[in-house]
């Protein structure tokens, strides 16, 4: 009687590479249900949208699974030129529509579904199958079409805010608030005009598709941690590190705990803590690395959310790491067997942080005590006109460029302001959407409560700073 | 930190109340290799051995092979060893007289020297019967302070040391106790694992009657049998590269019976006990065979195998050999064959998912040792030599890849 004859182990595990992604997968499942509960059940109920316009974030989903799929059908069929039948195989072999889902989810609901669709293309094409496929690519495939939507058509994605949002709540989302609060405010400022922070846990409040419902992604981390699908270092190492680090600074400017608490509960970090952090392909495979990626994941947040124009710093951050991946398994495997030597890498994460918290915490201070300065620099009036009791300001304001600007002012207060040059205002059309000129002229009485446009946030804050400057230049 | 595995245990399908009996065969073919190092001839065709005669010698360390029966030799033959290679063997016609060069019934077996002792492992050709067949006189040429007598079993699927401990326990706790007072051992342990009921109560029947020996039950995971991991385990103790450095020697309890064998007769194991087991075949069981026998025919006389795409492995599934067929002879070191189906694995590209490197008791990174197999210098910094080819890194692989066979490549190219 012949045997077959092949190399141990003779037994193995029944876990499989296709079990541990369709776990992925499952744990994915109640977000979907929270976007179409959210952003079509209850819009569709609570105001008068029409239905196709609430189905928009279930067909994002759609067009981004689907697009990442049909791109590596294509590229199977045309570049390895394998017949339908093993393409098929193949296909369900690499998990193709990971990265069309995943990408969907984090982007903002009023993505147009092209963008989607385009993302998803670059994304499968160049983050994935130009390495070789799955288990060959460097970069997170998703975030790789997320970096290709936001370097081409940043200002069409489209607003975070659902129509019902839109009716409820006034301007961005919390993060974007955050960055024109200067990252420092009271409770009522930075948490209170979305409810509380419990609104933040449930995913009440406006963000991208999937990262809102804190409490869902919590509960996929449990579930996917208990079942060994993923590393569950990466993810508590990274969301230990930026509570810690924005406790420090929080304590340090007299606000409580929710600070911390609003930091890790707002924006993407804990979906992309779990969901995309770790990834297995593009994350460290030693444990020591494994939390050295994400204490790094951790301080970079921080350094682009505090130190950075970017409200948001998740998506980057993974993104920086995964190319450093590499340097972190060889730090991991010198330190697994030589532990002693663990003492350098903690000296130099406990430096980096020490001064990174000093130099944030500096930089807060300083914008609160110069905060008049602050509009006095970036707003320059280049000439001003007499005509009669009309006066015309030639002005200049630091946006994301340099928006040139006439404003009329009568009697002490503004009439218009005509906008010469806003080229550099990528995301103009936002503020033309809602008329923001009008509502700031409305409200230059008060124009520290209007809010900014939401995606827009440095134009609009360029447009306040003008009144603001032409006011006090009045007053004097 | 002791790393491992459970894993499914699959024992209770070859225990039974007693083993069979196949110990008078027609003819052996004794393997002419000892820890995988081949040995030189002695004897010619047509000379009459005895049991116990010497019919080959491993040159460099003067270590005899010893004819398991009494007969006469027809010629060297090409046989399959459990290592899955065709190695020469002497092969010997059985008379099935079993007459022994010299009878002798030692009363006290504690009245040996330690000189004596070591002469006598070697003469008598102890090696460890647990699967490395390393000569045994070794460990004892150096002074120790503990003895670890290692019944842990840790492969899924044999039963045939818990089989030995069953039928035998006062006999190896006498030669544990004639061990230790030789070779002036301060204390000696029996490791088994901590579910093993049937070692547990075999030795509780008798232990009472010796002092220090300690019945030292350890966790239930693969690879506890490890030397490594039973020192750290018994004894809270790290060593280097071999246990001697801190003092201590580990035996497996079938060497332990063979060195009984050698202190009251003064001469060689010729029978072992070997598990036939596995879903593949009818009737699994335990086995007494002489060293040298086909396996094939005692099989044939028990059972059938069942299923298809069978594997049939020398050695238990997760360190074992398979092998093509199943003409393999039995060694010292075969504990038992293991005839199951193919795994049918889905190979998918590494994912990363470090499991493998979580799960290695030798702490290594098989993930990326398989990733850097072809550089040299970034081989060198992941140790790859450290590995003990347990098989786990295969065995929970979720692509199914071939870690092991990868690391060993690796431990070539480094040497």
């Amino acid at each position: 009687m012949k045997f077959i004859k092949e190399n141990g182990p003779h037994i193995k595990n029944s876990d499989t590479t296709s079990k541990i992604m369709t776990r992925f997968l499952i744990s994915l499942i109640p977000i979907v249900c929270f976007v179409i509960f959210k952003n079509t059940v209850l819009v569709y109920f609570f105001t008068s949208e029409t239905l196709i316009s609430v189905l928009h974030p279930i067909f994002m989903i759609i067009v981004g699974v689907l697009t990442s799929f049909i791109s590596e059908l294509l590229w199977f069929k045309l570049v390895n030129k394998t017949n339908i039948k093993t393409s098929f195989l193949e296909l369900y072999r690499s998990f193709s529509i990971i990265p069309g889902l995943l990408l969907a989810l984090v982007l903002p609901i009023n993505t147009p579904l092209w963008i989607v669709a385009f993302g998803a293309f670059c994304g499968t094409i160049i983050g994935k199958m130009l390495y070789g496929g799955f288990g060959q690519n460097i970069f997170n495939p998703a975030l790789i079409g997320y970096l290709f939507i936001s370097v081409s058509y940043n200002a069409l994605l489209g607003s975070p805010l659902n129509a019902y949002e839109l009716d409820t709540l006034a301007g961005a989302t919390p993060l974007t608030n955050l960055t024109s609060l200067n990252y420092f405010g009271t409770y009522d400022s930075i948490v209170g005009s979305y409810g509380t922070l419990l609104n933040f846990f449930s995913g009440t409040i406006p963000g991208t598709l999937g990262e809102v419902s804190k409490l869902l992604i919590l509960i996929a981390f449990i579930y996917l941690v208990i079942t060994k699908t993923i590393k569950w270092r990466i993810p508590t190492t990274y969301v230990t590190t930026v509570f810690v680090v924005t406790w420090i600074i929080g304590n340090s400017l007299g606000l409580g705990i929710w600070y911390p608490l609003f930091h890790i509960l707002s924006g993407g970090l804990l979906f992309g803590a779990v969901f995309m952090a770790t990834d297995p392909v593009t994350s460290p495979l030693t444990p020591i690395g494994q939390v050295l990626h994400g204490i790094s994941l951790g301080l970079l947040t921080v350094v682009i959310r505090f130190l950075t124009p970017y409200p948001e710093g998740v998506m980057t951050s993974i993104l920086f790491m995964n190319m450093l991946v590499p340097l972190f398994d060889k730090i991991g495997v010198r330190l697994r067997y030589n532990i002693k030597r663990i003492y350098i890498p903690i000296l130099i994460y406990l430096v980096i942080t020490i001064l990174l918290i000093i130099n944030i915490i500096s930089n807060i201070n300083n914008n609160k005590t110069n905060g008049i300065d602050d509009v006095g620099n970036k707003v320059k009036i280049i000439e001003i006109k007499k005509d009669g009791n009309k006066k015309i300001y030639n002005v200049t304001s630091k946006g994301w460029g340099t928006i040139k600007a006439e404003v009329e002012v009568v009697d002490k207060e503004i009439k218009s302001i005509i906008v010469t040059d806003k080229k550099d205002e990528t995301q103009w059309n936002e503020l033309e959407k809602v008329d923001y000129i009008y509502k700031v002229i409305t409200n230059q009485k008060d124009i520290n409560k209007l809010d900014a446009v939401s995606g827009s946030t440095f134009s609009s804050e360029a447009i306040k700073n003008i009144i603001k400057k032409v006011l006090s230049e009045e007053l004097k | 930190m002791i790393r491992g595995l459970k894993l499914e245990g699959k024992k209770e399908m070859s225990l039974s109340e007693e083993i069979i009996d196949f110990s008078s065969p027609s003819r052996v073919c004794v393997p002419l290799m000892n820890n995988n190092t081949s040995c030189e001839c002695l004897v010619k065709k047509g000379k009459k051995v005895r049991k116990g005669t010497i019919i080959g010698i491993r040159k460099n360390m003067d270590f005899p092979i010893l004819s398991p029966v009494s007969g006469t030799v027809i010629g060297i033959d090409k046989c399959l060893y459990l290592n899955g290679e065709e190695v020469d063997c002497v092969v010997i016609e059985n008379d099935k007289k079993e007459n022994v060069i010299k009878k002798t019934l030692v009363k006290d077996i504690t009245k040996y020297t330690k000189d004596e002792f070591v002469e006598l492992l070697r003469k008598c050709a102890v090696t460890g019967m647990g699967g490395s067949d390393f000569p045994t006189f070794f460990k004892y040429k150096s002074d120790a302070s503990f003895l670890i007598v290692n019944a842990v079993e840790c492969e899924p699927y044999l039963t045939a040391d818990m089989m030995l401990v069953k039928l035998k326990a006062e006999v190896i706790l006498e030669s544990i106790d004639a061990i230790r007072k030789i070779n002036n051992i301060k204390k000696c342990f029996i490791a088994f694992k901590e579910n093993n009921e049937i070692v547990r109560n075999a030795f509780l029947e008798y232990i009472g009657n010796y002092e220090n020996i300690i019945l030292s039950p350890v966790k239930n995971i693969y690879p506890m049998g490890w030397e490594r991991h039973l020192v750290k385990s018994v004894l809270n103790l790290e060593y280097d590269r071999y246990p001697s450095e801190v003092g201590v020697i580990v035996n497996n309890v079938s060497t332990i019976f063979a060195i009984y064998k050698a202190l009251k007769f003064q001469r060689n194991i010729t029978k072992r006990i070997v598990t036939i087991t596995g879903e593949g075949f009818t009737e699994p069981i335990n086995v007494l065979v002489k060293v040298g026998t086909d396996m094939s025919s005692i099989i044939k006389k028990i059972g059938k195998y069942r299923g298809d795409k069978l594997k049939f492995i020398a050695g238990g599934p997760m360190m074992g050999t398979a092998l093509p067929t199943d003409h393999v002879v039995v060694s010292n070191n075969l504990g038992a064959v293991t005839i199951i189906s193919d795994t049918l694995d889905e190979i998918n590209e590494c994912m990363g998912c470090s499991r493998c490197i979580k799960v290695c008791p030798a702490k290594l990174c098989p993930a990326l040792i398989m990733k850097n197999i072809n550089n040299v210098d970034e081989l060198k910094k992941l140790h790859p030599e450290l590995c003990v080819e347990c098989g786990l890194c295969s065995y929970v692989c979720p692509s199914k890849l071939g870690l092991r066979d990868s690391v060993i490549n690796a431990k070539k190219k480094v040497k």
